[in-house]
């Protein structure tokens, strides 16, 4: 097994020096190489070791600690960061640097997160400590927050910029973990009907229902759409993880429902966004640029793609961050991002079985809605890319640039490998 | 240099080719990787499934009552623990609660679950909250009382 993961652990590392080797031979077609000109190219090279030595350094850690956490999951993110390095540097030179420095944070994060298994566990018992710190982290925006590229939900701290909702998450999660599992008895014995549905008494919902009313709340206020719909649906998928009681379900698409419908017909940034999937062509050059170029990526990439830096991406607004995957798709065609997509299946699948494998209840509500926080990311924004559902902006997990998203991303990925840890029977 | 520019054009071809082996390379072991561990878990399941057709045992360890050192319970599908006479295991000890825990199967696996107990329940000394899978060997503590759950 160790040997195995480490010839994982080539891949990213090949992904890597071939996609910075393709566009360093880009620069110099006619075979010529001036000595200063290479250096300040290769400016990022330090950063780049120094991401490539922790990496290792982790990996190295993971496999050779008892008792042996997960060794797949940590591979698997760096495969996804290394695709998400080579396509900034391809798409936003001036980003490559900064995207290198939040990966090292965000390792340093997660080596953190390795060292704090045992709290991990005491701090469930805090649930609704953790519930209201989720609240005001999120409300925070409302009043202090800055409107950056259309949503307000933006907190500037000195040099930072920070992205309150991507730590919200993580308290949801935690907070949703502790909570269902002490209550999941009583969610899942139905107390009243109502036509077909059957639920339990009022007071033991009122926090889901709070969630969704933040959930709302963040969409109208902060018009901040991608992460009401991932709040949401944690909310709705860990409650019917918890229970098994598909009324919840059934309220939740009828609120949503209805939220969708008032919201449509009050707010403006709602109709647009829909009338754009219905039909992107009333409007190609103005509202619907950003879906209409990136609908043209997937088309000129086809199945075997244009190639890596051979075809036009940078036409897309914001490709380096939501638009990501419309950048893969169009360089690496149906094959590679069909094997993106294939990579966070995988991802999921190995989450699950971390979550099934757990022994506390708490503990795999935990991992579990880790898990579904990843998923529900990359469902959302790839379905948003692809016109399959209308587009809400929030980042593709790993790959996609932002501080925020990374650091965030390996603190979740961290609950997951932490708690993976297999206890060994003491007596055999 | 015409030959320089057609070696670096046919290099970067091979890279850029290269980058989607490496993907698909990373994914074919990945998928086999998860494909052995599914085919072990599945055996180890049904190995499980078939030696659990037995049934498991509470042994006590350690008791306030030498006497009772050594007694065992066997039981298949739940055993109840308290000091209320409608207990399977009745122990006579303020420290314990009239309803103290509950041992039942599930898919398999024996789960042990503190019934809000004054005094708590403790496995391998560690207070239980809630619930929790028992494996073999696990030691519960409750009360004066020590009991080791075998299968």
């Amino acid at each position: 097994m160790n040997s195995k993961s480490w010839g994982l652990f080539a891949a990213p590392l090949g992904i890597l020096l071939l996609g910075l080797g393709v566009l360093f031979l880009k620069q110099h077609t006619n075979g010529v190489f001036s000595l200063p000109q290479v250096a300040q190219e290769f400016g990022y090279l330090p950063w780049l070791l120094a991401a490539i030595l922790l990496a290792a350094l982790i990996q190295a850690m993971l496999l050779h600690s008892r008792p042996q956490p997960d060794a797949w999951l940590f591979p698997c993110a760096m495969l996804l960061s290394s695709v998400g390095i080579v396509m900034i540097a391809r798409l936003k030179p001036a980003l490559l640097v900064p995207q290198i420095r939040w990966l090292i944070i965000g390792m340093l994060v997660f080596l953190a997160m390795l060292r704090m298994g045992n709290i991990l566990k005491k701090v469930t018992q805090y649930q609704y400590l953790i519930g209201l710190a989720c609240i005001f982290l999120l409300c925070l925006p409302i009043f202090l927050g800055t409107e950056i590229g259309g949503s307000r939900n933006w907190l500037l701290l000195g040099p930072f910029r920070v992205q309150p909702s991507e730590f919200g998450k993580i308290l949801l999660v935690f907070f949703l973990s502790a909570y269902l599992s002490d209550h999941r008895q009583v969610l899942s014995l139905p107390n009243f009907r109502l036509f077909f549905l059957q639920l339990p008494p009022l007071r033991f919902i009122a926090p889901l229902l709070l969630i969704w009313g933040i959930a709302i709340l963040m969409f109208v206020v902060q018009k901040d759409l991608g992460a009401a719909l991932l709040f949401f649906g944690i909310a709705v998928l860990m409650t019917y993880m918890a229970t098994g009681n598909k009324s919840y379900v059934f309220i939740a698409l009828l609120f949503f429902g209805v939220a969708a419908a008032v919201s449509y017909a009050l707010f403006g940034h709602v109709r647009v966004r829909f009338d754009i999937w219905l039909n992107p062509w009333q409007d190609p050059g103005g509202m619907a640029y950003q879906v209409v170029q990136s609908m043209f990526s997937f088309g000129s990439g086809g199945v075997w793609g244009t190639g890596f830096a051979h075809g036009h991406p940078e036409l897309i607004p914001e490709v380096h961050t939501d638009f990501i995957f419309a950048a893969v798709a169009e360089e690496l065609g149906l094959i590679g991002s069909l094997l993106l997509m294939l990579i966070y299946a995988l991802f999921f699948y190995e989450g699950i079985r971390i979550a099934l494998g757990c022994r506390e209840e708490g503990q795999i509500f935990l991992v579990a809605g880790c898990d579904i926080v990843f998923f529900l990311q990359a469902f959302i924004i790839i379905a948003g890319v692809t016109k399959f559902l209308p587009l809400t902006g929030i980042t593709l997990p790993f790959v996609s640039y932002g501080g925020s998203s990374i650091v965030s991303c390996f603190i979740l990925l961290g609950v997951m490998v932490s708690l993976s840890r297999k206890e060994r029977n003491a007596h055999g | 240099m015409p030959t320089m520019a057609l070696f670096i054009k046919i290099l970067s071809v091979i890279m850029e080719y290269g980058m989607l082996l490496w993907l698909l390379y990373f994914v074919s072991r990945s998928v086999r990787y998860i494909w052995l561990d599914m085919k072990k878990t599945g055996k180890e399941l049904s190995d499980k499934a078939k030696a659990s057709a037995g049934e498991a045992m509470l042994t006590v360890v350690e008791s306030g009552d030498e006497e009772q050192v050594g007694r065992r319970f066997a039981f298949s599908d739940e055993i109840r623990i308290g000091r209320g006479p409608d207990n399977d295991i009745r122990i006579f000890d303020s420290f314990v609660s009239h309803h103290h825990a509950v041992v039942f199967l599930r898919n398999n696996l024996y789960v042990i679950e503190d019934l809000g107990s004054r005094n708590h329940t403790y496995v391998n000394d560690r207070q239980l909250s809630g619930k929790a899978y028992l494996k073999a060997g696990d030691l519960i503590r409750i009360g004066f009382l020590t009991l080791k759950f075998e299968r």
